[in-house]
């Protein structure tokens, strides 16, 4: 929202720099985010007269004119066709600089002596659009006859520089969406009161039932209707003072009419809208809604479709404006208009606001209404526009004024505690300072001891509780003046929970076994949802940003794919990831939220080179068991890797369990899946259920330190001819079953496929390490495990102990 | 017999033994067995029993200097053999250094966050991505027709015909993690709250539709404004230097009151200006009474910050989607 210095002035007197007010502003609440300077002061132009004029001899299309310019007379050569003598022109001496950003071809040119066609010229004639104070480029700019020769431009348009202030309004302060609410908050930090042309009403009781017939069918949604009529008017440009306003903040001036509305919306926060009352064939509004969709052209030349239930004013059945967001093309104020129907309205603020965002269309007027305008102003802010109207356009006001106000909203009552403000912002007020500051943001105030009753205006339609007014006060003393607290309180800080402890010594680990971490998508595409392995039904959300990101990623490998392609086509070649992420599913019971399954889940995952080839050797590529060894790391630091239970879920696939649950599982990425992404080289990853790891409680268990052992290993190898259909890891199991507690470490040191074991046959060679922490073993202890580990073997995998 | 061994001694010295075949020449020649100082030592019976103990002592000496001769040139041949490297051993050949682990900008620059309020006295909480609409919305004082329920605004996961109680979104900020906090657990709570949240917004260098929070929440008696401002002084003294710049001013929140934003001084090569680096503000008395708290006995603070923006400030990202591409060429500038 921008707001003009100068516009401000007329509210309040303000010697501040620009900079210091644009603080002041910040401070109190109304975030400036820009300061720009407004207009030009027009240094070097003159109002020159023209004396005579001849055409060019070297030229048709231009002329040589004779040009006053108060102290000395110049020729000039120009080409405007409606130059003549006698006329006063805004002339561009020697040396000075056009405007730049006027959209004209000269556009920030310096003026110099020079001859065109062998004739000279000093100085310009120029066009509005070459001052950049309208549109006209027909031809160059008459100026009052009146005008003496010479006397500096700026003087002569009236026309000022000014600094223009952007604001980044808050939702909740509607009252501060125009000059005087702004000038308002200043006031109040100043401790001046403001000037408010629009605080009290000429009492008005004359109907205009005769002229125009107001009514509301759907009070919910527009509580208050004001009309007036001006009559006699005459539409034409608007006075240099006006657009000149309207300019600063950045609205073209369109006519006199249009221009005072749009003064009063911005001086007083109320949208106005003038409809051509000769238009208004029935004279009878009616504001209500249609059940169908409606076609509208609206005034600025686009015909809408206006969604079923959305509010219009009509004349009588037929719609003349979108309520409380545009009026319409038909019933506009042209230049023949002579009379015309103000309307100052006040509607519902969050149903403008749904329909302004059906529509796609946001004005000063519905932002205005979906904050929440004052619905005491629309009489006041109507008489004033009027007035304005009645002014600038030499129009009459007809007496009396059309009011429909069902119910109307009155002022309300709060109290402040002066405890309650001390004690909240943690500072010593002064209950007359606190006073003083209300009464100054035009809060009326009854204060009695330690508490202050307020009559909130129905303008501040955001302080209804308490609270509010607390914070009223706080802004304008200005937070940062709350001193330090005297003390600091000594914290007795609560104990980190389990879950950010494994949380962040999951990552620690990780990082530690050299993975790097990544950051990718929650939100996937459904190609890419497709390749998770998920069982249950994937999330999707019902309203996406791009076909990139429809589904709620189930599993982390997706990202992990994307990211390594991503690297792969930037030339790497070894990639080592992980990522930490919550995935989600629906579910029966769910995690937090009932139906949805979201856990925290850990990826690791490699792809390409151990080791690259170099003078070393050949390229080493990552294999299966790179990732299996990290993985087991992974486990063995966590403290759970004796308790996890692995089967092979696929062939390319090993699934971890930890008291029957799936908590992991290590896989070789399919090529086919590869593809998808362009990848050639070997990628592995891993998934680690974070959520049931941190469910099983056990990693929560402190172990102590245990002395190492003070007596010798002893190592028995044996090797087993199994069917080839046997996986190791079963075998694994069946030896650790079945070799006792003393069995230390169980390694595999040899596999042998070869024709001499028959079809079907490989040799395990397993290397089993016992240790008794009490005494020496030796082969008489160990001997009898060994043969119990064969009989079992044997009679469950079909094994022979291969001698 | 002495003029043989004086010959000898001349001969041992004068040796050329820069080499491993002249050493073992040398040894072959005057200390193998068959050498001709052994061969001197066995004619030693021939000699005159008074000459016999003089050539004994000259012989030993003479034996002496070549075994020393040929131990001193053994030791330089072996140190200077030493020298010379096979190709494959040679240590100064080049190698990658190896691929090491390290941790996202983002889980840094939070790490760094959490620490900080660590210190402060904060433990650290969580709370789900999916998040039902009473926790993103109705208890953090949203009105039903807040435009941050839109869809344009917001990711839902369900939405209902029937009014937006059994609505489910992706959370559009960490602050329902603070409903769930004080509905758990009775005050004081003291917690930060960092995670991933979620906005309705096209993917550009300034916008993603994701990016994580850090939320932190505070619930006592008597907590003060003061308190809060004191807060957040001390964490941007120690997250951007004891000499940082600062300034709070009012703001507005749905779920605080009064509400402010901090801002502080951020000095480059295009001049200072403030920067927003976060929101806070009381918690609001409809927030506590929503979570069942008496507004007129517990008083609190809650603020938030964006960490991808932060993150970006202190490396000099200036494209957010740099973040979640994983370049390895960004993530090796990072370590743990």
């Amino acid at each position: 929202m921008k707001v003009s210095f100068n516009w401000l002035k007329n509210y309040l007197e303000l010697d501040h720099s620009p900079e210091k007010l644009a603080e002041m502003l910040t401070l109190v609440g109304l975030e400036v985010e820009s300061v720009e300077t407004f207009g030009t002061d027009f240094n070097g132009f003159v109002v020159g007269e023209v004396i005579d004029v001849r055409d060019h001899p070297n030229a048709d299309k231009l002329t040589l004119c004779r040009v006053n310019l108060g102290k000395d007379q110049v020729q000039i050569v120009c080409g405007a066709d409606n130059v003549a003598a006698g006329q006063k022109v805004p002339v561009a001496v020697v040396g000075t600089k056009l405007p730049s950003g006027t959209g004209s071809k000269a556009a920030g040119m310096e003026i110099k002596k020079v001859k065109l066609r062998g004739e000279i010229s000093e100085g310009m004639i120029c066009s509005e659009s070459e001052l950049g104070i309208g549109d006209d480029h027909s031809g160059i700019m008459v100026m009052d006859s009146s005008l003496k020769a010479g006397i500096p431009l700026h003087q002569a348009l009236g026309i000022e520089t000014d600094t223009v202030f952007d604001i980044g309004l808050t939702p909740n302060r509607p009252d501060a969406a125009c000059h005087i609410g702004v000038a308002r908050d200043l006031g109040a930090v100043l401790k001046k009161q403001i000037d408010n042309p629009c605080k009290e009403s000429t009492d008005d009781s004359i109907s205009l039932d005769e002229k125009i017939q107001i009514e509301i069918k759907e009070t919910d949604k527009c509580k208050r209707y004001v009309g007036k009529i001006v009559t006699d008017i005459k539409v034409d440009e608007s006075p240099a003072w006006l657009k000149n306003r309207l300019l600063s903040i950045g609205l073209r001036p369109i006519n006199n009419v249009v221009d005072a509305t749009n003064y009063i919306l911005h001086e007083t926060g109320q949208p106005l809208h003038a409809f051509d009352y000769d238009k208004l064939e029935e004279k009878r509004i009616v504001v209500k809604s249609f059940e169908k969709e409606i076609s509208f052209r609206t005034l600025d030349g686009i015909e809408r479709k206006v969604a079923p239930g959305t509010l219009f004013i009509c004349n009588g059945e037929k719609p003349v404006a979108i309520a409380g967001i545009m009026g319409g093309e038909e019933s506009e104020v042209v230049e023949s208009t002579q009379s015309i129907l103000l309307e100052s309205a006040w509607f519902e603020p969050s149903f403008i606001r749904r329909s302004s965002r059906a529509l796609g269309l946001q004005t000063d007027s519905s932002y205005r209404f979906e904050r929440g305008v004052d619905p005491n102003l629309a009489n006041k802010a109507c008489e004033r526009a009027a007035n304005l109207i009645a002014e600038i356009t030499g129009g009459t006001i007809l007496d009396g004024s059309a009011d429909i106000y069902p119910s109307v909203i009155t002022p309300w009552q709060l109290s402040l505690r002066i405890d309650r403000l001390n004690s909240l912002l943690g500072m010593e007020v002064d209950p007359g300072e606190a006073e003083e500051i209300l009464n100054l943001l035009e809060i009326e105030t009854d204060r009695s001891d330690r508490v202050i009753d307020c009559t909130i205006p129905t303008f501040r339609p955001d302080l209804t509780r308490e609270v509010d007014l607390i914070e009223e006060v706080g802004r304008i003393l200005d937070y940062n003046t709350i001193p330090e607290p005297e003390s600091a309180p000594f914290f007795s800080p609560a104990p980190l929970s389990s879950w950010e402890i494994i949380h962040s010594r999951v990552r620690s680990l990780a990082a530690g076994l050299r993975f790097k971490e990544i950051s990718t998508n929650s939100l996937i595409s459904k190609n890419e949802s497709e390749l998770e392995e998920t069982s249950g039904n994937k999330l999707q959300t019902l309203n996406p940003v791009s076909n990139e990101a429809t589904h709620l990623r189930s599993s982390l490998l997706p990202g992990f794919l994307k990211s390594v392609a991503f690297n792969l086509n930037r030339k790497a070649n070894t990639l080592r990831f992980f990522e930490i992420g919550h995935v989600f599913r629906s579910s029966e019971d769910g995690t937090w939220i009932s139906g949805i399954e979201e856990h925290s889940r850990l990826l690791l995952g490699i792809c390409g080179y151990r080791q690259k080839g170099d003078w070393r050797g050949e390229d080493q590529p990552y294999t299966i068991f790179d990732l299996k060894a990290d993985l087991e790391s992974f486990f063995q630091q966590l403290g759970i890797l004796s308790q996890l239970k692995g089967s092979i879920a696929e062939p390319n696939r090993l699934e971890y369990q930890l008291n029957g649950q799936k908590v992991a599982t290590l896989s070789k990425v399919v090529p086919e899946l590869l593809e998808k992404f362009n990848i050639e080289l070997p990628l592995f990853a891993a998934e680690i259920d974070l959520t049931l790891i941190h469910q099983s409680g056990l990693t929560e268990t402190e172990t102590g330190y245990r002395p190492p052992a003070k007596y010798p290993t002893f190592e028995y190898d044996a090797a087993y001819v199994v069917p080839t259909s046997e996986p190791a890891g079963r075998l694994l199991e069946l030896i650790r079953k079945s070799a006792g507690k003393n069995l230390h470490r169980l390694e595999v040191f040899d596999i042998y496929e070869g024709e001499n074991l028959g079809k079907g046959k490989k040799s395990i060679a397993f290397r089993l390490t016992f240790l008794d922490r009490n005494k020496t073993l030796n082969i008489n202890d160990v001997e009898p495990v060994v043969q119990k580990v064969t009989k079992v073997l044997e009679n469950e995998a079909g094994a022979k102990l291969r001698s | 017999m002495i003029s043989k061994i004086n010959e000898l001694t001349e001969a041992i010295n004068q040796a050329d033994l820069s080499s491993e075949e002249k050493l073992e020449q040398f040894r072959l020649r005057y200390l193998a067995r068959k050498g001709e100082i052994q061969s001197l030592f066995k004619q030693i019976g021939q000699l005159d029993e008074n000459e016999r103990a003089e050539a004994g002592r000259r012989m030993n000496q003479l034996k002496a200097l070549a075994e020393e001769k040929f131990e001193q040139a053994k030791e330089e041949l072996k140190s200077s053999s030493d020298q010379d490297i096979s190709a494959l051993e040679d240590i100064s050949l080049p190698v990658e250094p190896t691929y090491a682990g390290s941790l996202h900008p983002l889980t840094r620059t939070q790490n760094e966050m959490k620490e900080i309020f660590l210190r402060l006295g904060f433990d650290v909480a969580h709370g789900p991505e999916v998040e039902d609409d009473f926790h993103n919305f109705t208890a953090l004082n949203f009105p039903p027709d807040h435009p941050a329920r839109d869809m344009q605004d917001t990711f839902f996961v369900r939405k209902s015909e029937k009014g937006h109680h059994d609505d489910l979104v992706l959370r559009t900020h960490t602050s329902p993690v603070q409903i769930r906090l004080m509905k758990e657990t009775p005050p004081p709570i003291r917690s930060v709250i960092p995670g991933r949240v979620y906005r309705n917004e096209a993917v550009t260098a300034k916008s993603y539709f994701q990016f994580s929070q850090m939320e932190g929440l505070y619930v006592d008696r008597k907590v003060t404004m003061g308190e809060l401002i004191e807060t957040l002084v001390r964490f941007a003294r120690l997250m951007y230097g004891s000499d940082v710049e600062y300034r709070v001013r009012p703001s507005f929140f749905p779920f605080t009151e009064p509400s402010i934003e901090m801002d502080i001084w951020w000095d480059s090569d295009r001049g200072g200006q403030w920067l927003e680096i976060l929101g806070a503000g009381m918690v609001d008395p409809n927030v506590f009474e929503a979570v069942g708290l008496d507004p007129e006995v517990t008083t609190g603070f809650a603020f938030g910050m964006g960490v991808d923006r932060i993150a970006m400030l202190r490396y000099g990202i200036d494209d957010i989607r740099t973040l979640y591409e994983n370049d390895i060429r960004l993530l090796n500038q990072f370590s743990d």
